[in-house]
This record gives C-alpha cells, structure tokens and sequence, in this order.
C-alpha cells in the first residue's frame, strides 16, 4: 500500500511539473488522502463558539448602546445627542460587518441581510410613513425603507448640516419623526433578538451536529454563504455596484451609508477584515486562532503554482485591504473624479480573491457552489 | 418510378443541404418539368436579416412589435394597483383609438394582443371553443390580479392568504394558493401569442401558401403598395415575433433579451451550456427560410420552418422543466424558500400552459394536447388546499420528467 501512495505521489509530481505550461490553474491536490485528518466539527465548533456567537452578542450589544442613545436624543434634542447617536449608529454599523456574512439558519430565517442592509434606501416611502404614520415594516417591500440605510437617511439625510436636521426633530411633525426612527429600531433590534436567541437557544448544537460533507451540511453551507457574502454583498453591494462595475456608469447613491458619506470605505474594511478573521478561524475580538478554512486546506495541503492556497488568499486579501485603505470615502471617490481608477484598482484586487473562493477553495475541499446568477426577473 | 425516386433523393439531398450549410450561398440542383437536367439554382443566403428588392427593404413586421409592445405594458399594469381590472382587460383588448398605453402610437393601433391569442391558423382557425377557453383563461388572470391580489398588496402573504412575499431583495405578489397571476399571464403569452403565431401560422403553408401567395412570389408580385410579395411578409411576421423589438432586427442575437417574450427566453436557453448555439440556430433557419423564399426555393423554406419549430418549441419545454426543478429545489431546505420557489413555479405554470401551443416537427400536433395542459395544472395546484404552499417534489418531477421525455432534452440538461 505504501509503495502505491509512493508511486501516486511521484505521478503526481511528475503531472504537476509537466501541467504547469498547459493550466495555471490548476490546484495540486495529492491523492494520498490517508494523511488528511482534518475534524470539520472541530471546525463548526470554532465557528458557532469562538466566531458567530460572540459577534452577534456583540453586535445586540451594540445595538442596544445604539437604543439608549436614540432615546437619550428623544427626551433632549439637541446637537450634543445627535452627534453621540450618530456614533453609535457608526459603530452598530462597524459591528453589523462582523455578522452580516452569517446567512445562515436563524439568520436565514428572518432574512436578516435583507431586513437590516438594503441600499439605496426608498426616501420616498420614508418621508410618506412619517406623514401618513401608516406602514408595517414586517411588509417584504418595505425592506428597502428601514434597517441602517434607513437611519443613514433620519441622521444625515433629512438636512444640510446639523442645525437643519434638527429643526426636524424639533419641527411640527416631531412625534412622528421620533415615533418612526423609534420603530426602525425596535424593528431590528427584534430581528437581532430572534437571531441571536435562536443560536443560542438550539440552533447552535444543529449546526455543529451537522458535520458531515454534503450539500446539506454545515460546513458546505456556511461555505456557500461566506462566498456569496463576499462576492455579492462586500464585492458588488459595497465597491462594483456604486462604481458602476455592472451598469456601465457610477451609481455613487448606491454606497453604504450614502449620507452619512464619510464611512463607507471603513465599513468595507470591517467586513474585509471580518471575511479574513473567519477564513483563518481567528476568535471575535481575539488574536487567537482555532480549526479554520485555512487550517483546513492547509490539512488538504493545497497548493497553487507552488504556494499554499490558504497563504495566497490571505496574500490577497491584504492587498485588497492596502489598496481601498489608500482610498478617500467611496462616494468622495466616485463623485470627484471622473474615472475612479484607484477605486477601480481596489476593486480589481477584492475581485482577485473570488476565483481563490469560489473555484480553487471549494474544489480543494469537495464543496458543490449551489448559487448562481440570478435570473434576474 | 425511377423518376418519383429521383425526385425524392432530390428533396432528400434538399434537406440535408439546408441543414448542414451555413455557407453565403447555396447551388442546388433541381429537377423540372419532368426533364431531368440538372438546372442550378442559387439561394442568396445574407449574412444579416436584410433583404431588398429594386434597394428597398422588403422586411416588415410593424404589427408584431406594436404587440409586443403592448404586451409588456400590459405586463407592467398588472403590478399596478391603481388600475382597474376594465382598464387591464381594455389594453389586452385594445380598440383602435382608445387610450389604453401610455405609449401614444399604440393607442392609434388597430392591434391587440388578444385577437391573436390563441389564433392560428393551424391550430385554431376550427377551434374557436379552445380559442374561447383560452382568452378566458387569460382574461382570468387579470380580474383575479386585481380582484384577489390587488386588495392584499401590502399584506404579507401566508398559506391560504394572498398577498407579498420575499424572493430574495424582490417582493413577489402571490395569490392565496401561491400563484403569481403575472407571472402565468406573461410565460402563458409565449406560447399563446408568440409562439403560437410563429409555429402555427406564419410559419405553415396554409399562411405561407395562401391564395395566389405561391404564383405571386413565383412571379415576384408585391403586395399592393408594399416592396415584398405577401409570402415574404408572412415569413417577416414571423421573425417579428421573436425579433420585433431587438435593436437591430438584422442582427437580433447581439441583444438577446429586448423583450419579456420569446426573445428573452431564446436568450436565457442559450445562456445554458447544455444548449449553446440553439439562439444562433433559430436565427440561422429564419434567415436561410427568408433567403428561400426570394429564391422560391419552398422545400428549404419548409425545412427551415421545421427547424424552427423544433428549437422555439424546445425553448418552452426547456423553461418549463427548468422552472418547475428551480422551484422544487429552493423548497426542499433546511429553511425553504417560499418567494422564490413560488416565483418560479409560477413562472414554470407559465410555461406549463404554453405547451400546448408548441408544435412537432413534421406533424400537426403540440408535443403536449391542451388535455394534458390542463392536466399538468391542476397537478402543480392540487397536492394541498392551498396550491403551490403544499406542492410535492414528486409531483414537480413527475411533470418535469414527462416534459423532458417527449422532448430531445434531458430533466438534468434542462434542470441547471
């Protein structure tokens, strides 16, 4: 048996040297899976333990930081309270980056993303509940009308400065501007709860029980999810979209908090930053690392042209990160120059990492993709 | 004998010529007047949809893009609730000179959409009791819009209650079993209008042959006041209903989508591996079909209205296979998603309905009798009291399986 692996290994090499000029694409995968020991439920355990719990409670943590000083502002408006429940709505905001890629179970459920995230928000429909004080946020067409946009809209849309947003706040219609900020919030605060208790409270033993390799386990799914998160949500919703990567013209009201118009590139990096801790299993607010994607395909010993794969995305991903913290804010990027070219090259290096994902990753570790495009009808 | 042989290998060598070449132009030999010398004759096959006589374009298909233009605004009223199910039914019935579109020279039209639904020579000119079933049908989808759907457009839908629901960031607005009633009304139009129109009239003899349409194309007559012989123009309406609104109509495949018709789904079949190059086929047959008939060269005309009955027909089973997995897939999960899956269920109910309008090759039959149509209908709703909220996986695949099993294509081919 030996002496078989030793002759596989030796074809492989031989097929790896020879391969070389015909793809460069290839992933080398040794045959000898006898040596590959890597425990995926150490992996889940990691996760849901050490990543996704803490996150959540750290973002309902700050979430509730973000509740207290809204009803501070309410009982006192006045610009002090307005500037301190704007910054906790910025640091909600950094928080939620930690936990939006985790689409999955409870998440899944309440269709968090969608429910919390979705820019441009419709201001239209925004100044008409606050007039006709008539809406149901449940409502899946009003998803476009609450979450963080929303409050991007009420905190630094509503005027040109501070002084006019305020005259709002103390204006005729008032109650009905505090009454609807007021139940944006509650609104997500109920969906981080249900999210938050449901992990808590049951899903979390599923998903670590789950350990198999199918297309209905945990790891292939949460797989699926991290990509889809990164390609379509922090790829294309936060940088190609506003670019005008898919339209062909700079859509610069699609950035991420628009209004507010000085943060988006940190968000970004936070949801950079959150993708990459999770890739190498690093602990929520912690420089220790557990069983990851990257120990994973470091077991599988992945190699691409003649590196580590997990080395080469992390290589990647710092790339990314150095060239969109060069940048000034995505919306100052796009509306002051005619061709973004730095943000354009920014995008390019985020865009490098997708393949290494989506192709490279998931064949190393036997993972089907199971999105596509969407129809888009 | 010997000679009906002879002249049969020649129709035989006819039709092989006509689909294996794609060359410019095609030398044929014939045989005529019993006197076998062999006579060439040359089809000037272009390279582009263009055709003239005397420099004049003879390509024309006015009347199929005002349909189709009518058509999509239809489809736009239906998820608008300010507007009543008579304003609905008028622009699906639209009378010359009423102010049914916004677009004002549809308005001035003599057209509609609804005289041509389900109006083919072929399959309903000795049908008016189907023809009558089916405009009902669509009519139905329309008053039920507005009457059942209308009134709950900011309600959350649930099993049992119509109203909207979640497909990812779209919201999909459903009825009470699940059915989006757009949905069956636009995918249902491509079989009963477009493609129906196409396989079943424009495209058969009866229309193509009618009258002294044979000897005046032979004799190169044009229609009074007009640059194209009728046969010519028969051949353009047909084109028109798949390419009225590209672009460039002389090269439609550049922008595959311009409508929410047949064209977009030629398009998304092409976009699938399995099937690349069909778009390019179809486009082929209807340009070698055109180039024929100027040459009045009507065996290869026939053979290229085959081909294109066949490759239009599949697109509809292809969708309606792939529709009905899609929707059986986003149910069958850890956490089943409803809008999605209804979304394309009632996009493949569509596609269902538009079966019985395709039409198999050399033969005067659809591959599914509106029997069988209605058939499959009632399946997708009746697992449940509630429709598409209680539809089995079996059920899908038992459809999805007797679709794919009369067509050239597989459920997996289809499926992805």
């Amino acid at each position: 048996m030996k002496k078989i692996i030793g002759a596989l290994c030796i074809m492989t090499l031989i097929w790896a040297c020879s391969s070389e000029s015909a793809t460069d694409d290839e992933v080398i995968i040794p045959d000898d899976q006898e040596e590959v020991s890597f425990e995926r439920s150490a992996m889940l355990i990691n996760w849901a333990d050490n990543i996704i719990i803490p996150s959540y409670e750290a973002f309902s943590g700050d979430l509730d930081a973000l509740l207290n000083s809204f009803n501070t502002f309410k009982v006192d408006t006045n610009e002090g309270n307005l500037t301190a429940f704007r910054s906790a709505w910025i640091n909600a905001y950094t928080s939620w980056q930690r936990v939006e890629m985790f689409e999955i179970g409870p998440a899944e459920s309440v269709g968090f993303q969608l429910n919390m995230n979705i820019y441009p928000t419709n201001t239209e429909n925004i100044d008409e509940f606050i007039v006709s004080g008539s809406y149901d946020l449940s409502l899946s067409s009003n998803r476009s009308s609450k979450g963080f946009p929303a409050l991007d809209y009420l905190l630094n849309g509503l005027g040109e400065d501070d002084t006019s947003i305020l005259a709002f706040y103390n204006g005729d219609n008032k109650d009905a501007l505090f009454t609807f900020t007021e139940d944006v919030l509650l609104d997500m605060k109920s969906l981080t709860d249900t999210v938050l208790s449901d992990w808590t409270e049951g899903y979390r033993d599923t998903f670590v029980a789950n350990d198999g390799a199918s297309s209905t386990a945990s790891v292939d799914r949460m797989v699926n999810d991290y990509i889809f998160y990164y390609e379509k949500y922090l790829r294309a919703g936060k940088m190609g979209i506003p670019l005008g990567v898919f339209s062909g013209a700079p859509l610069p009201e699609n950035v991420e908090a628009y209004y507010e118009g000085t943060i988006s590139n940190e968000l970004f990096l936070e949801g950079l930053n959150a993708v990459q801790d999770f890739f190498n299993g690093k602990h929520f607010n912690s420089e220790t690392e557990g069983e990851s994607l990257a120990s994973y395909l470091d077991a599988l010993n992945s190699v691409k042209d003649g590196e580590d794969l997990s080395s080469l995305i992390n290589a990647q991903f710092n790339t990314a990160r150095d060239l969109v913290s060069d940048l000034a804010a995505f919306r100052e990027e796009i509306e002051n120059n005619n061709t973004p070219t730095a943000m354009f090259l920014a995008y390019d290096e985020v865009q490098k990492a997708v393949p290494m994902l989506k192709v490279d990753m998931v064949s190393a570790m036997s993972i089907s993709i199971d999105f596509v495009d969407a129809d888009g009808d | 004998m010997k000679k009906n042989l002879f002249v049969l290998s020649s129709i035989a060598s006819l039709l092989f010529i006509s689909c294996s070449s794609d060359d410019d132009s095609l030398e044929l030999t014939t045989c005529e007047d019993g006197d076998c010398d062999p006579v060439e004759t040359t089809i000037d096959n272009p390279d582009s949809y263009v055709f003239t006589r005397d420099n004049e374009s003879t390509v024309s298909f006015d009347g199929q893009t005002t349909r189709l233009k009518m058509g999509s605004e239809i489809l736009s009223a239906l998820t608008d609730v300010t507007l009543t199910s008579d304003q609905i039914l008028s622009m699906y019935a639209h009378e010359e000179g009423a102010n049914d579109f916004e677009e004002i020279e549809l308005n001035a039209s003599d057209k509609s959409v609804k005289s041509k639904t389900a109006a083919s020579a072929d399959f309903f000119s000795t049908n008016a009791t189907d023809q009558t079933l089916i405009r009902a049908d669509f009519d139905g989808f329309i008053t039920a819009q507005v009457n059942e759907v209308f009134p709950n457009w900011e309600v959350a839908a649930a099993e049992g209650t119509a109203g909207q629901i979640a497909d990812g960031s779209s919201t999909r607005y459903i009825n009470a079993q699940g059915l989006e009633y757009n949905q069956a009304f636009n995918k249902g139009l491509i079989g009963a209008l477009t493609l129906d129109q196409i396989v079943n009239n424009y495209l058969s003899t009866a229309v193509l042959d009618e009258g002294d349409n044979r000897a005046d194309n032979d004799a190169n007559v044009v229609a009074e006041g007009k640059t194209y012989t009728n046969m010519e123009h028969k051949w353009d309406e047909a084109y028109g209903y798949v390419y009225g609104l590209n672009a460039d109509a002389a090269n439609p495949n550049d922008d595959l989508g311009a409508d929410s018709f047949l064209n977009k789904y030629v398009g998304r079949v092409e976009g699938d591996d399995d099937f690349a190059g069909i778009a390019d086929e179809i486009f082929q047959a209807f340009k070698l079909g055109r180039a024929a008939i100027v040459a009045k060269q009507y065996d290869v005309r026939d053979a290229q209205a085959e081909i294109i009955r066949e490759k239009l027909s599949e697109v509809i089973g292809i969708r309606a296979v792939y529709y009905l997995q899609q929707g059986k897939n986003s149910l069958d999960q850890e956490t089943p998603d409803y809008g999605g899956a209804f979304h394309d269920l009632s996009e493949g109910y569509g596609f269902v309905y538009s079966l019985q309008f395709t039409r198999k090759t050399n033969s005067t039959d659809p591959y599914f009798t509106k029997e069988e149509v209605d058939a499959f209908l009632v399946d997708i709703m009746d697992d449940g009291e509630n429709g598409l909220w209680n539809v089995e996986a079996a059920t899908l695949d038992a459809i999805s399986t007797d679709i794919s099993g009369r067509f050239s294509f597989t459920l997996e081919q289809a499926a992805e």
